[in-house]
């Protein structure tokens, strides 16, 4: 029931930004608007029709609309903790470059994660050495990209 | 055409050339054999390094033999774990698997790699085969045609890459509107850019590929916590799976041709050809009643059949530029990027680019296959590797091919975006494979529009080959919308009489 509500709010999520693109799209010339108004319409109505295929779905309990799509292989259901926790990790390390900087933030990512579910130090160690490794000898010495400065000024 | 085809092969076994292939094959064969981590994730992963690259012919070599033997590698876990290393194996499990149950691993994985190999074969001689025919016809469009095409492709791969055909159809739009953010040229019209500068280059494919592909699969690896099952016997039988495959050359055959056609048709890929496969496998071969419970012919129908499709992904591709699947739109992204023009040049001044994927595609699989038939055993101990031991490199790749895309703090914002929306959209059954198609096409499907409105006002739409191609795409939309109808009528139970 949770999830047929879900994927309402996200089919209309996706229409609403369609019909937000058709809206400023609708004052430019025909060059830039051309292909935004000819599928635009088209994508408002799928929208609709969409939409009308979820609330039915939501009517007979939801049996309809958790059919996995073919491209995706089936796999266990992990539950949405399982999602939250891997989404926190991402989002540390999202935060973690900001404030740490690349070179210490992916190889302590590879380190914690490591740990954190078990795996030996000798795993750890060697995985983050070897992203470590990979970001100074690929990206620093060959590439000389240039990292973004990271905001705790002691880490650069 | 014979000068282009041995300029194609001196170029792919050229020293550097060649180490980029035996490269690619390593990565393509590593990651079909890990669970998880798709074909194109890996290539989008890829895509911001081999951007940088000048070479053309080095693309094709590293990309294209990565494409090429994805599947092959990928049957050690379809057999030994009952987990498929990519999509176009999981019909091998079902025979693959208790072949291994039944000591019969080294046959069942003999039989896949041979299997594979000639399938990966015949789909590159067909890819060979089709070039007199293309070429005709593909020089004879024009814009409208053209245009017709890239909404043929996109709508195909939105109705069949998925069972949501409208979510898949949308899912095709978004990525032909995020195609169009940025600083238009032509018109100078700053499309949703909304006044930051960022946007003015566009979203680069690769973070859009990263956060649609790459991070849900890494998502579902992390949450699934090491399920994967305990190792079976390696057992024997190794030659016994290599002469299975010539006894059983003429399903092979069959299966082979299923899968060229199902990579030529945009939108069915290797998820649905090994079904296929399988399904024709079991519906016309005689004693069928060992199907599923270890019968060598499922393992060699599913696995010919998913390599074979990968040379039939490459006719739409190199021909129209109208890429068959995810990955072949991937490698498409990177060709365009290092100037190979996919379309009508593919035929005639970029001949030789065109046989250096064919040759690519053929060696791949033979260097795919030595690998595999060598390193099978301890290849097969690779395979239980623990989630926490390749979650984090896949991570800290993506993060760092993210922020390759532009250098900029930006792309990791927007590859958590796209990756958010890779994830609702795989948790709610929304195909990706159209909105990143969408979005690759997306920039060409504008400019035929424009062109044909510009050349020919409306009466483009009544072109001759404009029609048929639009009934065309009419019957495609319309026939898998009214199959399905169909099927659920029929599978609605009768009401229970009085």
């Amino acid at each position: 029931m949770i999830r047929a509500v879900e994927e309402i709010f996200f089919t209309a999520f996706i229409g609403s930004v369609m019909l937000a693109a058709l809206f400023i799209a609708k004052d430019w010339p025909v060059r830039a608007s051309i292909i935004i108004l000819s599928l635009g319409g088209i994508a408002v109505i799928l929208t609709i029709v969409q939409l009308t295929a979820d609330y039915k779905a939501l009517r007979h309990q939801g049996a309809a609309a958790v059919r996995p799509a073919f491209e995706v292989q089936p796999l266990e259901h992990t539950g949405r903790w399982g999602s939250l926790e891997i989404w926190a990790w991402l989002w540390g390390l999202f935060f973690a470059i900001h404030l740490i900087g690349f070179p210490v933030a992916l190889p302590l990512f590879v380190f914690l994660y490591i740990k954190v579910y078990g795996g030996s130090w000798w795993t750890a160690v060697v995985l983050a050495a070897l992203t470590w490794g990979f970001l100074h000898g690929i990206y620093d010495y060959l590439l000389h990209v240039p990292w973004p400065k990271p905001l705790i000024s002691w880490f650069q | 055409m014979l000068e282009a085809a041995l300029a194609g092969l001196i170029g792919v076994v050229q020293p550097e050339a060649f180490m980029f292939m035996c490269l690619g094959v390593l990565i393509g064969s590593l990651v079909g054999f890990l669970p998880g981590i798709g074909g194109p994730s890996t290539l989008a992963i890829m895509l911001p390094f081999v951007m940088t690259m000048q070479d053309p012919l080095l693309v094709i070599a590293l990309l294209v033999g990565m494409d090429a033997v994805g599947n092959t590698a990928s049957a050690f876990t379809s057999i030994l774990i009952s987990v498929p290393g990519s999509s176009g194996s999981q019909a091998t499990i079902l025979d693959g698997h208790p072949m291994a149950k039944n000591g019969e691993a080294a046959r069942a994985l003999s039989a896949s790699f041979v299997a594979s190999l000639l399938g990966g074969i015949f789909g590159a001689l067909v890819l060979f085969a089709s070039l007199p025919i293309l070429r005709p016809l593909v020089l004879s469009f024009s814009s409208p045609e053209f245009f017709i095409l890239t909404l043929w492709g996109v709508s195909m791969v939105g109705i069949l890459s998925g069972n949501a055909p409208v979510k898949g159809l949308l899912a095709g739009i978004v990525g032909v509107f995020i195609s169009t953010v940025g600083l238009d040229a032509k018109s100078g019209v700053e499309r949703f850019a909304f006044n930051v500068s960022y946007f003015w280059e566009g979203i680069d494919l690769v973070l859009v590929a990263l956060g649609i592909f790459a991070i849900p699969e890494v998502i579902d690896l992390a949450g699934r916590k090491g399920t994967i099952a305990k190792a079976e016997e390696f057992g024997h039988g190794f030659l016994q799976g290599v002469i299975d495959c010539f006894r059983h050359w003429w399903l092979l055959l069959r299966t082979s041709i299923i899968g060229v056609w199902v990579g030529f048709l945009p939108g069915l890929g290797s998820s649905v050809a090994d079904w296929f496969a399988y399904a024709h496998a079991v519906q016309t071969e005689k004693n069928r009643q060992n199907f599923g419970k270890g019968d060598v012919r499922g393992v060699i129908a599913s696995e010919g059949c998913n390599n074979a499709k990968e040379g039939g992904d490459y006719i739409p591709t190199l021909a129209f530029g109208i890429p068959g699947g995810t990955s072949s739109a991937l490698v498409l992204t990177a060709f365009i990027a290092v100037g190979i023009k996919p379309g009508p040049d593919m035929l005639t001044s970029q001949l030789n680019l065109t046989f250096a994927v064919i040759w690519t595609l053929a060696i791949a699989n033979i260097i795919a296959t030595a690998l595999c038939m060598v390193f099978a055993r301890p290849i097969a101990k690779i395979c239980f590797m623990p989630f926490y031991a390749i979650v984090p490199p896949i991570v800290a790749f993506v993060f760092i091919g993210a922020f390759a895309a532009n250098f900029h703090t930006y792309d990791l914002t927007a590859l958590m975006i796209f990756s958010s929306l890779g994830f609702f959209m795989r948790r709610y059954g929304w195909p990706r494979a159209p909105l990143v198609l969408g979005m690759v096409l997306g920039d060409k499907m504008e400019l035929y529009l424009w062109l044909s409105y510009t050349r020919y006002g409306f009466d483009w739409l009544t072109r001759p080959a404009v029609l048929a191609l639009v009934a065309l795409l009419i019957v495609s939309i319309l026939y898998p919308l009214l199959t399905a109808r169909a099927r659920k009528k029929e599978a609605r139970p009768l009401p229970l009489e009085a």
